[in-house]
This record gives structure tokens, sequence and C-alpha cells, in this order.
């Protein structure tokens, strides 16, 4: 007995050798390797390997499964967090910042020459400076259009969406594209429309989410209110979208992004709200014949924006090297190369403006590039309030999911929201120091 | 007496390991819980400090966590039932029958392979379109089947947004699916065996004389069987309520993401979502005592009830 | 006994046959979809169109399975001796050995089974984080390797072991460690077998606490690894069938080979002490 537990012991020291001696070395071999904790969208290999090809002290790689933000800053405080993160709005960088996670670099960015109000579009700006501070640099920038099957539509001789169209328009030719079974099944949708993207429709209407200064909800406007009752309209009373059963039934086995993107390629869906950034996965099947065209608006054409922003880890041994990195970013190649590799467009706006962007020599048949500056023009950042935290946005998911699953009327479901919502806020001023006095400072400043 | 001081030595230096790991991992942490439920500790940069009951007035009028807690409450259903279920299988294991091993081995497969594995295959299982168990309904009844993980619908009719009853979400949804999946899991599992080896205590002279009696096999059953499994269905209901109460974790992560519009979430992922989503340990620790609470009283009232026979 | 022996009878047979069905069908479904193509997966028919063997060899060349599979088994053996090692040891002080104010100390312990796993999680977690073992082999198993469960059932057991063999052994003047190692430990083989395998099965398919410690691909266990099938990578319901086939069958393996020591091992609740 003894003498097996014995040996049992002695093989489990000898494979915890064997387990030590799996470790990989750091892939940079002797470079100074930089870790970024990115999305794991295959375009940023290609990005790495520019950067390692224009530093050669340097080695980039990504951690893709690490990216989650709570990950970046349970691990960045736990001493294994990445050298570069990203965010993607003005509530991540909070986030971050309240953590003391992301290096200020608003100090280096001047020595460097690197004036971030000038360069970038102004829809990335919120996710990057924090009361002043800068603390990133974007990645891209990506607002979103409507894709179309060209095949499609020939296919039902229906003619392609005009730039100017109306909603009318759209909806009507959704509704030619849209196909049924005998058994009322949709086998194709006119149209895919992510709920998520409400928050563009309430642009349009005039509305907005929050106040400006973030303390009040809107969400129960009339404005807001006929905003969300457009989008559910999509799913469940022209029926030219999925909804949420139907879109489980549609599923196919998924891919990069998922969701628009695959029902897209896969003839599923005419046409369907999303990014340039599609298109790095669409370009992977041959023959498919797309176009694009903004989305129709009702009282304004003001489209949601934003994009990934990459900041530094502020206990990061290599602070110079993260920095060259962002510096990198801020630089023509690496613009060019997000444009040409079409994930989404360059963060620096004027490589936007060149002769390569409108017409790349790879992909002739890709004659919309114009209509991606032109919403990118036309676009605001997502709106967040400063007093709601995590899942304090709950109860506005939760009236949104009723709608999306046709369960609630709209607008009772948004004044729901509007009430849950501001009960939140209150109720955050009341009991965290940390937003009292920030609601203190927004009301002193504006009284 | 110097006796009696070696064999606690002795004793004592038997039980150290265990009692170090003990005392590091669970009873300090247990200590440093009540203190953090009682603050804003947040890992998130806030100065930590003392916010006395705040974090459980929060709770309190937090209307998920009432909504979390019926779904735990309403989970609970699969015990009764996987008891019943395992007690039935027990019995049937128990006969001599040719091949039993071998009905053993495939009834037990189920709960060996329970976690993450089998979760991902039944959520493939109840695709409403393609999954087998709709085109097995279809098939069978004629009627297109629910569904399943995507529908709020339940047998309580209970509500999404509030706590109460709404008639129209009366039917199967996701919590019957993670129910199903819950009792095909257990039923040839640990509880089988552990009644398979309490049945294996029964004196056999007791049955035989009663079946000599004349009484029937159900009389017997219920007379003499059932009490002596008494002490094994107590253990086995204390150790489910357990078990249950701070479930429904891995179910909601990697099938359900705790949706369709939080049915699905039990109190166990709401304090996961607390604490490793946003980081509010101070609040996380809050929930998980409140947790501890309902276990601790609901295993008083099992001892209460049902501690008749046994002695440890 | 006798009497039931003689009856034939079909009842327990029917019954057991659709149970078995019933518990088999997901499985079958599982191997079956692991073979097929990706679009295959969705077709009413449960029989493959064509056979796809290389599902499984894509299984390794998308992700490192044989790391994760190693360091699952690998964790769950550290954690299975480690349990074993302090439980039978714990269980031999409170069964065997009597010290003042062992009672009251055990009657502790069998509290704190009704703690649930969460309390602790989070200072768990913040402490590894304190001590900077996020991310490490160590972090993984050393929490685990404490069970109230597994001295509780071990010490059911050695109750039932007779006494006068360990006064025999220390009249013959065997010190305590020898009675432990010489004695009890061999007459408990059973509850040994049963503990380590339940713990092994327990260890080895962990979910939340390998989900929040990992961060690095080559510490990863197969229940976060999987899931790389099922997640904003696409959703390959034919290489997760894949994944999990394999993942499962040396619990099975393990299950039967352990299945003798089973019935006899579980001596808990009821067992008068």
């Amino acid at each position: 007995m003894k003498a097996s537990f014995l040996l049992t012991l002695l093989g489990l020291i000898l494979l915890s050798m064997f387990a030590a001696s799996l470790t990989p070395p750091l892939p940079g071999g002797k470079r100074t390797t930089l870790v970024w904790a990115t999305d794991n969208n295959p375009v940023r290999a290609e990005q790495c390997a520019l950067f390692n090809k224009l530093n050669p002290d340097l080695f980039l790689t990504i951690d893709p499964q690490n990216a989650d933000s709570q990950k970046v800053i349970v691990q960045s405080i736990g001493g294994v967090g990445p050298d570069l993160f990203d965010g993607y709005s003005a509530e991540n960088l909070e986030n971050f910042v309240r953590a003391g996670i992301p290096l200020d670099v608003t100090d280096d960015f001047e020595k460097m020459d690197i004036d971030i109000y000038d360069l970038i579009w102004p829809t990335l700006l919120p996710g990057c400076v924090y009361r002043d501070r800068i603390y990133g640099f974007p990645r891209n920038a990506n607002t979103n259009a409507v894709w179309y099957n060209k095949d499609l539509f020939d296919k039902a001789g229906v003619p392609y969406p005009k730039r100017d169209w109306s909603w009318h328009d759209l909806i009507a030719t959704a509704k030619k594209l849209t196909v049924r079974d005998e058994a009322g099944k949709a086998k194709q949708f006119g149209f895919y429309w992510d709920f998520g993207n409400t928050g563009d429709l309430i642009f349009q209407s005039g509305g907005r989410q929050f106040s400006k200064d973030g303390t009040v909800s809107l969400i129960g406007s009339p404005e807001a209110i006929d905003a969300v009752q457009r989008s559910r309209d999509l799913l469940h009373k022209y029926k030219i979208a999925p909804s949420p059963m139907e879109e489980a039934a549609l599923a196919t086995q998924g891919g990069w992004g998922s969701g628009g993107i695959t029902f897209l390629m896969g003839g599923r869906v005419a046409m369907a709200y999303g990014g340039r950034w599609w298109l790095n996965l669409m370009r992977s099947q041959k023959g498919l014949n797309l176009g694009c065209v903004p989305l129709p608006f009702t009282k304004q054409r003001l489209y949601q924006g934003g994009g990934g922003i990459t900041m530094i880890n502020r206990y990061s041994p290599k602070r110079e090297a993260a920095l060259r990195f962002l510096k990198f970013m801020s630089e023509k190649p690496y613009n060019d190369l997000i444009n040409s590799q079409a994930d989404a467009i360059s963060p620096v706006k004027k490589y936007a403006y060149t002769e390569e962007f409108l017409f790349n020599p790879a992909y002739p048949q890709e004659d919309y590039n114009e209509i991606w500056r032109f919403v990118n023009e036309h676009a605001e950042a997502a709106e967040f309030s400063p007093f709601l935290k995590g899942t304090d946005i709950a109860p506005l998911k939760n009236q949104l999911d009723l709608v999306k699953n046709d369960l609630k009327p709209v607008p009772e479901a948004m004044k729901q929201a509007a009430i849950d919502t501001n009960e939140r806020i209150k109720r955050n001023i009341e009991i965290n120091p940390l937003y009292a006095k920030m609601y203190r400072e927004l009301k002193g400043e504006n009284p | 007496m110097n006796k009696q001081r070696r064999r606690l030595f002795i004793g004592l230096a038997f039980l150290l390991p265990n009692l170090l790991g003990f005392l590091i991992f669970t009873a300090g942490p247990v200590a440093f819980s009540f203190g953090a439920a009682f603050t804003n500790w947040d890992l998130q940069g806030s100065p930590v400090r003392f916010i006395g009951f705040d974090n459980f007035v929060n709770m309190a009028t937090d209307n998920g966590f009432w909504l979390y807690l019926v779904n735990t409450f309403y989970f609970l259903i699969g015990i009764p039932l996987s008891i019943v279920g395992s007690l039935a299988v027990a019995l049937l294991l128990d006969s001599k029958i040719r091949g039993i091993v071998v009905y053993r081995t495939l009834l037990y497969l189920p709960s060996v392979t329970s976690g993450v594995a089998v979760m991902i295959l039944w959520k493939a299982l109840y695709n409403p379109d393609f999954g087998p168990i709709n085109r097995f309904i279809e098939s069978v009844f004629g009627v297109q089947g629910p569904n399943w993980l995507l529908s709020t619908q339940n047998l309580a009719a209970l509500g999404v947004e509030k706590v109460g009853f709404v008639p129209m979400q009366f039917g199967f949804g996701a919590r019957e699916a993670i129910l199903i999946m819950g009792i095909w899991g257990a039923l040839g599992g640990g509880n089988t065996l552990l009644y398979l080896a309490a049945l294996g205590n029964v004196p056999s002279e007791l049955t035989e004389a009663a079946e000599l009696d004349g009484a029937n096999r159900w009389k017997v059953f219920r007379n003499v069987t059932w009490p002596q499994l008494a002490p094994t269905t107590f253990f086995i209901l204390v150790m489910s309520f357990i078990g249950g109460l701070q479930g429904g974790f891995e179910q909601a992560r990697v099938m359900t993401g705790g949706g369709p519009a939080g049915t699905t979430t039990t109190i166990a992922y709401y304090i996961y979502n607390k604490a490793f989503v946003e980081l509010q340990m101070g609040f996380a620790s809050a929930v998980s005592l409140v947790l501890f609470a309902l276990i601790f009283a609901i295993t008083l009232l099992n001892w209460k009830f049902g501690n008749r026979e046994t002695t440890y | 006994m006798a009497v039931r022996k003689r009856k034939l009878n079909l009842g327990p047979h029917i019954a057991l046959v659709l149970l078995s069905v019933m518990a088999l069908m997901p499985f079958i479904w599982m191997v079956l979809a692991s073979f097929k193509e990706l679009a295959d997966v969705e077709s009413p028919n449960l029989w493959p169109t064509s056979w796809h063997p290389e599902n499984y060899a894509e299984v390794f060349r998308q992700i490192k399975y044989a790391q994760y599979y190693f360091n699952s088994a690998f964790i769950a053996a550290w954690v299975t001796f480690l349990t074993l090692v302090t439980s039978s040891m714990a269980a031999y002080s409170f069964a065997r050995i009597q010290w003042p104010g062992r009672d009251s100390i055990f009657r502790l312990y069998l509290a704190t089974m009704m703690i649930p796993g969460l309390v602790t999680m989070i200072p768990n977690f913040s402490l590894m984080v304190e001590l900077r073992l996020l991310d490490s082999y160590t972090g993984l198993i050393v929490p685990a390797a404490f069970s109230a469960f597994g001295t509780f059932m071990l010490r059911q057991f050695m109750m039932s072991i007779h006494p006068s063999l360990d006064e025999a052994a220390e009249i013959d003047g065997a010190k305590p460690l020898q009675i432990f190692w010489d004695v009890v430990m061999p007459l408990c083989k059973p509850g040994l077998a049963t503990l380590g395998i339940f713990t092994f099965m327990g260890s080895y398919g962990s979910f939340f606490w390998p989900l929040i410690l990992v961060k690095s691909d080559h510490l990863r266990t197969l229940p976060i690894g999987m899931m790389y099938f099922d997640s904003v990578n696409g959703r390959q319901t034919n290489l997760i069938m894949a994944a999990s086939v394999m993942s499962i069958i040396p619990l099975i393996l393990l299950f039967i080979a352990g299945q003798k020591f089973f019935v006899k091992g579980i001596m808990l609740g009821g067992v008068k002490g």
C-alpha cells in the first residue's frame, strides 16, 4: 500500500517535470515579445506580421482567448496581464481606467507628435479619451451599412437598392426577397437585422438613449419608442427579417462572427445591416456578388460608429515597445493595410481619402468603398451613461429581449426600461461616492 | 494522562494536512466572505470601504435577484424526480437477472460523462429545427416541438419580468430542457449506486419473511425495504439540496448564457456574473452568503423532518 | 432472494433495455454526428451521408487537444492523489484514534460540506491572485486537494473495520504510521478506489475553477478547450462531438475498471458507526 502510494507520487513528480517541459517558449525568441489581447479575427495575423517586419527587434503576437475586459483587468492585477489590449467603447475605457489598468499615453503621444484629435475619426475619440487624458489609439473605425447579395436580387428580378432609398423602399424590397415554403416557414429572408443596432434608429429619429450628461435615460421618449417600434416591426410586422426563433432555425453552423455574415454568405438573407469588416470573411467565398448602400433614414442621417481601441497595460514592463505599436497604428502602412484587408476602415481619417482605398486592385469588384467612408462621416459614437455599470443595463436589455421576441408592446416595454434604468442611475449615485462626486461635478458645471 | 496527550498529538498529526487545507481554502475564505459582504470591494480601484448592509439592501431591491432565486428553486423540482428515478433504477438493477453488469454500465454512462461535453451535446439535441428531439416529437406526435432552450415558457407559467404567474408562459421551455437533461444525467448515477449499496444491506430474511407472510411486492417494498432505505434517502436528499441550490452555473454558461431573458440564470450564475464579469466582489460575496444561509436553513429543515433513523 | 430467483421475469429486462436505450441515445447521436460533415449535422438523417473520420484529426489540428487532454488527466491525477492522502489520514484520525475534541471537530467538518463552493470561490480566487498563482498548475491543483466529503466517506469506511485489528497491531508494538499503512489502508481499498474514481472524475470535468483561473492556452483543460468549437470561432458541431467522444473515453474506461469497487466502497449514511 505504502509502496504503491510512493510509486504514484514518484510517477506524478516525473509527470510534473514533463508538464513543465511542455511550457512553450515565448514565440519571439530573442526579440522582445509583445502580447496583444485582441479578437481572433484572421486579419490580426497580417497586422502583426507587418509590425514585426517593420520592427525587427520586436515580436508582436496575439492572445485572443484573454481579450474580455474582465479577464484583462483580473489578469493584470494578478500579474499575468497582456502588454496591449483592446477596448471598444467609452464604457470599456471608463472601466479600465477605474481599475487602473491602461497607461496614460497623453504625454508620450505629445512627444511622438501624435495628435489624435486631428488624426482619427471623431466616433473613436470617446473610446480613447477619458477626462482629457489619452489612453489608447484606435485599431479601426466601423459604421454599418446595408450589404446586399446581387445574385438573389437578379434571380428575383428585383432592382438593386439605390443610395437614397427610403425605409419604405427597404421594406418593399425585402418583402419581395422573402421566400416562404407552403407551410409558411421562411427559407430566405429579405433582410437581416441585428437588434443591437436599434441605437442607429434612435439616432435617426432624432432621439437619444441618455441625456447628454448621462444622468437620465431617454429610452421612454417618443423618438426612442418610435425607433424601437421600427426595429421590432422588421421582425414581427413586416416579417422581412428573422425573429430570434426563426434565426435559430436558420442557423447554420457559424463561422467567424456568425449571424448575419453567414446568412448573407449562405444566401439565406438578401440584405443585411453590417460593417465593412464582414468583407474579410466574405471575400473567402468566391463568386459571392455583393453590393452595399447606406441604411435609409427617417429624420436625420446619423449612424452609430465605433471601433477597437488598443491600450497599453500599465503593469507591462515593455511600455516602450508597446508605444511603438501605437505609433505604428497611426502611420500609413498600418492604415493602408486595414483598408486593403477590409478590417472596417482605417482609424486615421486621411488614409481613407485615397485612390487605393476607393479602388483596391486586388478586388476590383468592390466598387462601393466610398459608401463606407460616407457612413463614417455621418456617424456618432454609441451613447452610454457613466452612471451605469455592467449589468445595470440589464433592465433595458431584458425589455428589448421581450420586444424582440414579440412578448410585450414596445411603448410599455420602453417606458418600463426607462423607469428601471433611471432608478438604477439614482441608486448608483446614492450609494457610490464615486458616482456622487461625478454627479455633483456635472451639476456644478452645468447648472 | 500522558497516553491521552500522545493520542491527541498523533490524532492531530494525522489530521494536520487536511486541516491546513481546510483552514486555508475553506474556513479562511468563509470568514473572509463574511467580511467582504459588507464592503464595496470591486477589484476596480474603488477604495475598499465598509458599507454596512448596503449590498444586502441592493440585492433585495434587485428584481433580478428574486427572479433568479425563483429559477433556482424551480430547478429543485428535479430532485424528487431524480430520487424516485434513481431508486427505481436501483431496484431494477438489484434484481438478480442476467447481464446486470452491462445494464449497470450503460445506465451509469450519462452521469459519468456529465459535464461540458454532454451539455454541448444536449444543446445540439435541443435545436428546435434540426435537433433530434424535436424531430422525434414531430414524427411521433405530429406536432411541432417546443423551442426548448430559446423559449421562456415553463410548466409553472412563471413570468419573465417579475416574480409571478403569467398564463401565456405555460409550456415547455429552456428550464424544462435543463431539468430533463439533469434527470437523464442523474438516473443511473451516484444516487443509484448509493441505493444499490443500501439495498445490499437490507437483510434478506426481512423481505423473505414478509413475502412468506403473503405480502405483495409493493407491500414488501413499502413496509420493509423503504424504511431500511430511509437513511440513504435522507442523505441523498440533503446532498441534492445542497448541490441543487448552488447549481445551474455550467448549464447557464455552456448552454444558454443564462437566457432567454434570464430564465435559466440561477443564483450561482448570478454570483459568477457579479464576481467575475462585473468584478463586484463585495456584492457577490453578499449574495453567496445569502445562498449559504438558505442552504443552511434547508438542511436544518431536512434534518428536523427527515433525520429519524440516521446516525453517524 | 431465493424466491425471486426462481421466477423467470421479463419485466425488469424490458424496463432496463428501455432505460438503457434512453441513456444511450444521446451518445449514439454524438458519435454519429462526430463523423458527419458540418452541413450534414443539420440533416434529418441520423446516419451520416458520408463518413468523415478526419474530423478527429481536425480536432487536433485546430486546437491543442493533446495538451488539453494531458492537462486534464495530469491535474486530475494530482488532485486525486493528494485528496486520497489527506482524506485518508484525516479519516484515520477521526475513525481510529481517540483524542479529546475529536468529535466536535468532526462535526465541524461535516458542517462545512454545506458551504456552497461559491462562497469560498471568491476569496480563493483573490488568494490565488495575491499568491501569483493565477494561470499555473499549482493554482489548479492545490485548492482542490482537500476534501471534507472524502474525509467523511473514508471515515465511515474505516469505522466499519473492527477496532480489534489495530489494537492487536498496537500490542505487537506497531507505530501509528505502520498501523495506518499496513493495517487500515489495505482494508480500505474499495473505499479508496471509489473516492479516487469520484475525485478523478470530478476534477477531470471541473469547469468553473479552470475557467476563471487559466489564461494560457497550454494550461487549458478539456472542458475549457473544447468550448473553442462553440464560440465566436463558429459552431462546429461535428468537431465538438468528436472532441467530446474522445474526452469521455477515459471516464468510461475508469468506470468499468472501478465498477467492482463501487457498491462495496460506498458506506455512507445509514451505516451505524
